[in-house]
């Protein structure tokens, strides 16, 4: 499953500023994945479900709501 | 009306507030407590959030830490900041998908906030696109750094009132070279207790999210704490 950067309203870009799972890791549903930043707003990502994390974006990447940083693989 | 818990904590060590804003938070996240709000002031200290690191820092960490001044890397948004005596801090708590906020309208209300208080002491502030914050010509007299978990809003909004000292100087705030700081207090031409700015940005606060405010003592929210482990 895609992992989204969520709408943060009429926000056109945010900075991924730190992965908080490593490649490959095993994350939980509702866990911490990453953290982005927009407007001095630090907004925490998290995993919509179990599985291992394939990230597609690098840290200080600029990404946009709606966009997929990462895949979680689920079993 | 919806509710907040106001807790107003006088002047407060950055550490403590920053450990008991966070078990707050916690318990919000866990949907164990109601929406809240912070007000209080911190002894000297330098926070850089995620976007700082030590290059905003005009003396080094050494040297503050010989005028007792700790530096903290926080969770929150913006670069280097500082707090100290004279400033009012709000840390609100709150659940934004329940107010039905998102990230960008909740920091413009934290704006109105910051103007609002401004205006009831013959202060027009303005807003900058692309700066969140508070703004006279003079320079930057309101801040705003935020984190968002699980649509829980933790750190918030500080205004310089009367600065003494000034820690301002020792860094490079929001990590912007030749910005201006401004307090409130050298702006208006009315006095500007503290404790009255505080009084004034709590009702803004209540105005512009639409929340009445109800007071809580420390002593109060202890047992939720132990409660939380």
């Amino acid at each position: 499953m895609d992992l989204v950067v969520p709408d943060l309203g009429a926000v056109d870009e945010v900075t991924l500023l730190r992965w908080l799972k490593g490649e490959g890791e095993e994350v939980a549903a509702g866990e911490a994945v990453a953290e982005v930043e927009a407007d001095k707003a630090v907004f925490v990502i998290e995993a919509p479900v179990s599985g291992i994390l394939r990230r597609r974006a690098p840290e200080g990447a600029k990404v946009r709501p709606g966009e997929p940083i990462a895949l979680v693989l689920t079993p | 009306m919806r509710h907040a818990l106001l807790l107003r904590l006088g002047r407060v060590p950055y550490e403590p507030a920053l450990r008991l804003q966070r078990a707050l938070h916690a318990l919000r996240r866990a949907g164990r407590v109601p929406d809240l709000l912070l007000a209080l002031e911190h002894e000297p200290v330098v926070t850089l959030g995620r976007a700082g690191n030590n290059a905003d820092l005009l003396l080094s960490p050494a040297e503050l830490r010989k005028q007792g001044v700790e530096v903290y890397a926080v969770e929150r948004g913006g670069a280097a900041t500082y707090h100290g005596p004279g400033q009012l801090v709000l840390y609100p708590i709150v659940h934004l998908r329940e107010l039905e906020l998102s990230l960008r309208e909740y920091v413009g209300r934290l704006e109105e906030v910051l103007i609002r208080t401004g205006k009831e002491f013959g202060v027009e502030l303005f807003r900058r696109p692309g700066h969140p914050g508070a703004w006279h010509a003079r320079g930057k007299v309101g801040f705003i750094g935020i984190h968002v978990h699980r649509w829980v809003t933790l750190h918030g909004l500080a205004m310089n009132v009367d600065l003494k000292p000034n820690g301002f100087a020792w860094i490079v705030p929001c990590g912007l070279k030749d910005v201006p700081v401004a307090s409130l207090s050298e702006l208006s031409a009315a006095p500007c207790p503290l404790v009255e700015v505080e009084r004034v940005a709590i009702e803004a606060f209540s105005e512009v999210f639409g929340m009445e405010t109800v007071e809580i003592s420390g002593e109060e929210v202890r047992p939720w704490l132990s409660r939380n482990g």
